[in-house]
Parts: C-alpha cells; structure tokens; sequence
C-alpha cells in the first residue's frame, strides 16, 4: 500500500522504460496485494463514498440537495434524542467498564481459581449481544415474576407494606372509591364506608365490583345470604356485586355472585370515631352485637386494599428528571432515559470482561521492582493502586476506554433487541436511527447517510489517536 | 381431460404441504376446475378446439410474497399455466417490492405483471406512462370490483389496476369466553355501547378490557385511524392522510378525546395500565394475553387488523359458538366484529386497511391473459379456499371461505362504502414520528399536550410532505 502511494507521483513523470522497470520489479508483489487491495476497495473505499454521495441525494438517489439532509438531521427530534442517548452512552458507559475491568484485573490477581474467574468474567463476550439483550430484557421485566430486578423490589417493598386481602391494581390507578357499587362510597384516607346509616337492630348490604375471580377463589368466598335481623345488634353483608348473568343488577343479590371473607370493618358513629371492629365471614356476612343506640356507618378498612406491588418500569420511556430551578430545555437535556441505564449495566456485563482481559495483560507487563519499592517504601494497596499502578497502566487504560467509546458510538443491536417497542424511541441511538430510517418503513437514504458520514466524522478521531497509540506501543 | 389431471396433482401438492384440510379437497377440485372453464372463454375469445385454446410463451409477475403467502399464489397460477400453457415466472419480493419495481422501471426491465401494496405507486407509474390501461382487457372483469375499490385503482379516470389481495383493519378481536365470563352476550355495534361493554368488563374484576398494542406506535396509529374514519368519515380521513386536513383541527382533537375514553383514565381499561400496554405491547406479543397458548386469558379485546388471525394459537377454533370455554387447551374460541361507530353514524359502512393491487407493465398476449385471470373470480377463489386471504372480487362466493371470521372479513370488505388506505403508510417522511406522536398523546392525553402534539404533527408533515 505505502509503495504504491510513495511510488505513485514518480511514477507520472517517469520515462517509459523506468515504468517498465518498476512494473518488473513490482510486478509479484503488486499480484500478491491485488485482492486485497480490490477487496478494500469494493467493500470499504466504495461504501463510503457511495454513502457520502448517497447523503447530499434526495430519497430516490437521483437529484442532488445539498446539505438538505444534514439540516433535516439536526432539526429531527428523534436524531436529536439519539445524538442525546449516544453522549450518554460515551459520558457514562466508557468510564464505567474501564473501572471496573480495572477492579477486577487488580482483584484476580490475588485470588486463587483467578483463571476461572477471569473465565466467567470473559464469557458474556462469547454470546451474541441479541442473546445477552433478550436475558438483560428479562431480568429487567416489569412483572416480579419474571424480572429479577423486580422481584427483589417486591420483595422489600412487602416487608414495609403487605399488601391487603382485596389489593387494589395500582398499575390501572385503581382507588378504593373505585370498587363501590351498592350503598358503599369512597370514604376518608382509602376506606369504603356504607352510604346510608343504621341503627341497632337493622342491616347493613353494601355492595364492591371489580374483584377478581382469583382473589374470591383464593379467599373461598361463598354464596351470600341476606342479614338477619338482629336484636339490639346490627347485622350485615359485603358482596361482590357483580353477576355474569345478571350485568345490570346492581340493587339485589343474584345467585352466581359472592361474599366477600376477611374484611376488615368497623363501625363509626355520628362523630366518626371507632367504636367497634370485626372481619366477614365466609360468606361476606357480619354483625356488631350489642350496639349502643344511635345512628352508625359500617366502614371497610383501608389496609384490606393495600395495592400489590407495581414493578419498575426500568425498560419504559420515562427519564430521570432534575427537576429544581431549570428551564424546560435544560430539563429535557439533563434527563437520562431509565432505560439507558439498565441498558448501560448489560453491557458493562457484556464488555467488563473484555477490559479486563487487556488491563489484566497491562498488569503482567508491569515493571514488580516498582511495585516492590512501593510496598518496601510502606504503600499501603490503595495508595499503590492509585500511586503506582494506576499511572504505569495509563496507556493501557487510555486503550481500553477510547476502545470502548468507538465501540458504544456505534451501539445498535442491544437496543434493537432489549427495548420493547414503545421505548425503541426514547432509546434510539444514531446507528440504530441509520438502520430505522435507512432500511426499514419508508426508505430515507438520504437521511440514514448523512447520519452515517456524522458518526463517521466521529469515530474517526478517536479511531486514528488509537490506532496511533497502537503503533506507538509496538515501537 | 388433460387439464383435470393436472388440476388434481395440483391439489395433491397441496395435501403433501400439509395446507388443506381433507374436507375442502374436493370443493377445490371444483373450484379449479370453473376456474379452467372460465380460462377456456379469456384465452380464446371464442368456441375453439381445446388444442388451439393454448396461448404457450412465458409470462412475469412480482409481488412481495414470500414463503407460504408464495406457495400460496403459485397454487393460484397452477391452473392458469396448465390451461394456457403459458409459463409464469414469480418472484416474491418481499416488503422490498416498490423499491424493487421502482428500480426495475428505472431500469427498463419491469416485469410484465406486478402487484404492489399501496395505491400511492399505482398513481406514479400511471403517471409516468409506466402501467396500461385495463378497461378494454378486463372487459366485463370489471364488474368484480365495487366503488370503493375501483376508485382505488383509477389514475385520471382510466382503470389501472385489479385489486387482488385485501386487508381489513376494521377488525376487533376478542375472546367470547371472557365477553360470556363477564356477561356481555352479544358484540358492540356502536361506540357508546363499546365504551360500556369496556365497563361492564372491568367491573367483572377478573379481565381487563383491552389488550393495547403499543410496539414502536403503529397499532396506536391503526387504532387512531378506525376511530377517525368512524367519527369523521373517508372524505375527512383522506384530506387528513394528504395534509390538506390539519392536525390540529378538531375533528383530530376530538378523535383523540374518544381515544382517551377508549383507554380509560391512566389506561385504567388497559392490561396492566399504561405502564403494561408500553411494556407488554410489543406485537404480536400483545394479541397473547387474549388468546394465550396456554393457560387463561387476562384480557377480552385486541385491536388490529385481520392479519391478527395468523397470531391465534392453532387451537383456537373461529367463531363465537356455545361450547367456547375459557382453557386454552380445551376449546377456546376467537372472533371479530367491526370497529363500531357511533350509533347513526354515516360512515359505519366506511373501512380502512390495505391491499395488493395488479398492474399491467408490458403487453403481451401472456401478460394481458395474466391479468385477467387474476381479475376473475375464480384465482381469487383458490386462495380464499387456502385461508390467510381476503378477496376484494365480489363474485367470490362466501362460501369459500374457510371460517366465520374470514368470511366476515371478506364480507366487510367487498361490502365496503367507503375503503381507505392506512395513512400512516402514506406519511412518507415522517411516518415513525407519526407513531411516537400517537403515543405521547397516548400517554399523555391532557388537552394542553394534545395541543402541542397536534402543532408538532403538522410541522412534521409540512417538512416532510412540503405543504
């Protein structure tokens, strides 16, 4: 390649017999990196510049815009949240996987089984980052019962709050009001109190909707049967006032409905204190024996709807907000998108163990006489860490970041595979927007090219002081 | 007696895939052999000998199917080739296809025959002389096709194209075990009674109404245009779908608002709330929980268009019939009714979806038989038999259809007032921000962010469609 290029000014004003001779000279070794050279050019110098050509074209590649597509670039809102997500991937994910490539090379080398340690460590590098998105997808899934993530909140949500006996579905904002049908009304912090008041010796029915089969089942609810009057008592019956057959009955009992078992009520006075308590039987029926004179209401208790736990909606496309003393704009660049963090901590799972296998390599080559003097000198293994080891590894550690922002500029298929649908916006990056606008729907190729000759012009720096550090080393 | 043979080797390869049930054998067997009577009348204009009735030669065709939608067409060619003589090559070009034509016209080698899946291309190629005229070719063909279709089809009131494949997304699914579950006895046929019926299953505790698809927006977008055609009618939704309608006007405001109602508060009719319509909506995941593959259903309806029959778990039987039951291993059960309109609503008649429709490229005697084959009902027919199609011909009869729900979808269709095009697809340009459009405002339903979503749409479609 240099020799071609070195050879190739000369060349143009070289008298014929001079070429011929160059020809003779060169003529094997030019037939041995013909392949190769027509292979780069017709996979790599052809692309490129196609692509460039591709993104000063309209849609159908035959009238030439201009700069058009670039403006149209910088004036889309979901470039622009690409170009967002990409600076948080670079600011955030590079940082974070040299660190910790960094902790875990410095930390195998004093452990026994460092091989298999390293082993595992390594391992997500080995799986299709499709596989490692769909598992990370799982483990993050808002169900407790699927996601792991979730499942371990549920589980210390539950020791602070357990969730009642008819638990209120807060994912659909459910209220306790909500479930009152017959007599019954939303009362005070939660509770469901009967609408009309009672006296000694007379019934109470207060009908709920909304509960599910699962939950009468799991409760054993019964048939109810109507209060008996009660002397000198107040007798009475919570049901689920909902009847397959009957839809629009909602004053009367009907046979295939239910009780409700295992409320929680109490009775209030005039004033509105407390001054008995019981929980329904079976068959949603209950009674307050000996009730003193006076006018009462039957309250149903707040705790029986506790609302089950809601899972952590890690992958949807809502942001941490800084929400003090900004303005909206400033708001809307500072949120980090939840799912660019979950996604972000997959693939420091994915690509922590590459880190440390080249920082680990860095480790090895270490000049010990330093690192003895250190420890003779009375370094404690912080000190030696951040003193010594950490500016002798430099180099080392530069690699491996600049390695990893190229690698998360051009992040695509983890997104692609672990965003469900509806944050596949919100989480767009600009290699993923080239292949969204470039080979899916309507075909922008004017538009997917001119964000790919932009993440182009920004990988290739990065890409060239590498490559110079590479060569650098070796020298 | 040649042709019969062939007709029934034909079939045969069809029972060796394993496609046909044993009860329609013989109905196809008939089917082809009307078809061949019919072929007998196009390709000879005349009573001739059965020898001199072969036109022979080779033939062209593209469309974008692929993979069984293929196997599917070539049993539909099968008896045109073998009558004719005439060779058809197909290629199936995937979702490529108006790429594929396009370069191929470019190019000056278009095949002889296309189909393609949105009038927008039909009209560019009119436009550019590239398609033929059909009115003289199809002759009385014509008359197959209702209004609404042959509107679609029409470029400066010449016939361009034979509508062969259709869609309909005016479709609701649902589960009859959880309408029954939850008392609902009969299927909604107007808005209002939609909106109560999504009460009457709430307050049954145990279903939630509707399972949301959300994927990247385009159900909600689909969702979107069901509810605006119904509201505001096809004259409406194609002012709209060109932008000479803004977003921003009320007719849009107030199809959002039904929208919201639809939802629900918080998408309280959702499974699992907004939160689990984002999280779960992905398709065709979606259409799961209202027929899962095992176990119980969670949801009772499901919006999307009759493609969703394909996502039905195999043991799902058509139809709404009394032995339904709610296990998905005994005998579950699925079926549509129509997006209802509000009641008294002139436009219930109007439906949205989308089709394949067949051009003429060059004209040769094979090309100009080709398509008029495909106009007659009976290539329509051998599909329909197959199942997984949807004829706009109106001459098909029901009856070859495979199941109740096919044969509604067919009967929406051909009976259609009004057919319009989803207008998503029609949003060139800016199509994916449409989707993220619809679900801000799915999200988010207040006035004051419908009012910035809708000034933001308009500024979408102004750059990308340049008005």
């Amino acid at each position: 390649m240099t020799s071609i290029t070195a050879e190739g000014p000369r060349l143009a004003t070289a008298k014929a017999s001079r070429h011929r001779g160059w020809w003779r000279r060169n003529w094997v070794s030019l037939a041995f990196i013909a392949p190769g050279i027509i292979w780069l050019l017709a996979i790599v110098v052809y692309p490129t510049i196609a692509t460039i050509r591709f993104s000063l074209y309209d849609e159908s590649a035959t009238k030439f815009v201009g700069l058009h597509n670039y403006a149209s670039v910088f004036s889309t809102d979901s470039i622009l949240t690409a170009f967002k997500n990409n600076i948080i991937w670079v600011l955030v994910f590079p940082f974070f996987v040299t660190f910790i490539g960094l902790m875990v090379a410095v930390l195998t080398e004093r452990i026994r089984w460092a091989t298999a340690f390293k082993a595992i460590i390594v391992m997500p590098i080995v799986f299709s980052t499709t596989a490692s998105a769909l598992v990370w997808r799982t483990i993050f899934d808002l169900d407790p019962h699927v996601g792991v993530v979730n499942a371990i909140e549920q589980t210390v949500s539950d020791w602070f709050s357990t969730p009642g006996a008819y638990p209120l579905n807060s994912a659909i904002g459910q209220t306790a009001a909500s479930l009152a049908a017959f007599n019954a009304t939303g009362g005070t912090a939660g509770t469901v109190v009967s609408k009309s008041a009672v006296q000694p010796g007379g019934t109470v029915m207060m009908g709920l909707t909304r509960i599910s089969s699962a939950t009468l089942q799991t409760l054993g609810a019964q048939t109810p049967v109507a209060p008996q009057i009660m002397a000198g008592g107040i007798a009475g019956l919570v049901w689920n006032d909902f009847s397959p057959s009957q839809t629009s009955n909602t004053t009367t009992i009907v046979s295939d409905e239910h009780g409700l078992p295992n409320l929680r009520l109490s009775l209030v006075n005039s004033t509105g204190s407390s001054v008995a308590s019981t929980v329904t039987n079976s068959s949603g029926d209950f009674s307050f024996s000996h009730v003193a004179p006076g006018s009462y209401h039957v309250e149903i208790l707040a705790s029986n709807f506790q609302t089950s736990f809601v899972g952590t909606f890690w992958l949807g496309p809502q942001s941490i907000t800084p929400t003090s003393g900004l303005n909206q704009t400033a708001q809307s660049l500072l949120s980090v998108p939840l799912i660019d963090l979950a996604m972000i901590i997959s693939y420091i799972w994915i690509w922590a163990g590459f880190a440390m296998v080249l920082i680990g390599a860095g480790l090895a080559a270490l000049n010990r006489e330093v690192l003895e003097a250190a420890e003779i000198d009375g370094a404690t293994e912080w000190q030696t860490l951040r003193r010594v080891t950490i500016p002798m590894l430099a180099p080392v550690l530069t690699v491996v970041f600049v390695t990893m922002v190229i690698n998360v500029l051009k992040v695509f298929d983890i997104i692609l595979n672990m965003a469900p649908g509806s944050s596949q916006g919100p989480a767009t990056t600009l290699a993923l927007s080239i292949y969204n606008d470039g080979f899916t729907g309507g075909i922008h190729s004017g538009i997917a090219s001119a964000i790919a000759v932009i993440l182009f012009i920004l990988v290739v720096p990065a890409m060239l002081w590498n490559l110079k550090k590479i060569k650098g080393g070796n020298s | 007696m040649k042709e019969i043979t062939t007709t029934k080797r034909g079939v045969m390869n069809k029972n060796l895939l394993g496609r046909v049930k044993a009860s329609r054998k013989a109905l196809i067997a008939a089917m082809a052999l009307t078809t061949i009577a019919s072929m007998s009348i196009i390709v000879s204009n005349g009573p001739a000998s059965a020898a001199s009735k072969k036109i022979r030669g080779s033939v062209s065709i593209w469309a974008e199917w692929t993979s069984t939608e293929q196997q599917d067409f070539k049993a539909v060619l099968q008896p045109f080739e073998d009558s004719t003589g005439i060779t058809v090559h197909y290629t199936g070009k995937g979702s490529n296809m108006d790429t594929a034509l396009d370069a191929a016209v470019a190019g000056g080698s278009p095949p002889a025959v296309a189909l393609v899946p949105d009038p927008g291309t039909l009209d560019t190629l009119a436009a550019k002389h590239a398609i033929k005229p059909l009115a003289s070719i199809l002759g009385t063909e014509t008359k197959n096709f209702g209004t609404a279709w042959s509107t679609l089809a029409t470029y400066k009131k010449k016939l361009y194209g034979v509508w062969f494949k259709a869609a309909n997304k005016n479709t609701v699914y649902y589960n009859p075990a959880v309408f029954k579950a939850a008392g609902i006895t009969s299927t909604p046929t107007s808005w209002s009674q939609l909106l109560t019926d999504e009460t009457t299953i709430a307050n049954g505790g145990t279903y939630a109404p509707v399972s949301l698809c959300t994927d990247i927006g385009w159900p909600v977008a689909d969702l979107f245009q069901n509810l605006f055609l119904k509201l505001n009618g096809a004259a409406a939704y194609n002012q709209l779908a060109t932008h000479t309608m803004k977003w921003s006007s009320p007719d849009v405001t107030s199809t959002f608002a039904e929208m919201a109602q639809l939802v629900g508060a918080g998408g309280a009719n959702l499974l699992g709330g907004m939160k689990g319509a984002l999280a779960d909506g992905s398709w065709p995941a979606c259409t799961t929980s209202v027929f899962p593959a095992s176990g119980s259903p969670t949801a009772a309806m499901v919006f999307e268009a009759d493609f969703l029959t394909s996502n039905v778990p195999s043991n799902y039987s058509p139809g709404n019939g009394s032995s339904c039951t709610l296990s998905a291993t005994a005998s579950p059960c699925y079926d549509t009714f129509n997006f209802p309109a509000p009641s008294g609503s002139a436009f219930a008649g109007d439906i949205q979806g989308s089709g394949d429709v067949a051009m003429l490229l060059t004209s040769t005697p094979q090309s100009k038989a080709l398509i008029k084959y495909l106009a007659s009902p009976g290539a329509a027919d051998i599909w329909a038999n197959l199942g997984g199609f949807a004829s706009a011909n109106n001459k098909v009869p029901l009856s070859s259809y495979p199941d109740t729900v096919a044969k509604a979808d067919a009967k929406a269709l051909t009976s259609a007032k009004a057919f319009v095009f989803s207008l998503d697809d029609l949003q060139v340009g800016w199509e994916p921000q449409l989707w993220a459009d619809m679900l801000n405002v799915l999200q988010n339903p207040a006035a004051s962010n419908v009012t910035t979503v809708e000034a933001l749409m308009d500024q979408q479609a102004t750059t990308a469609l340049g008005h």
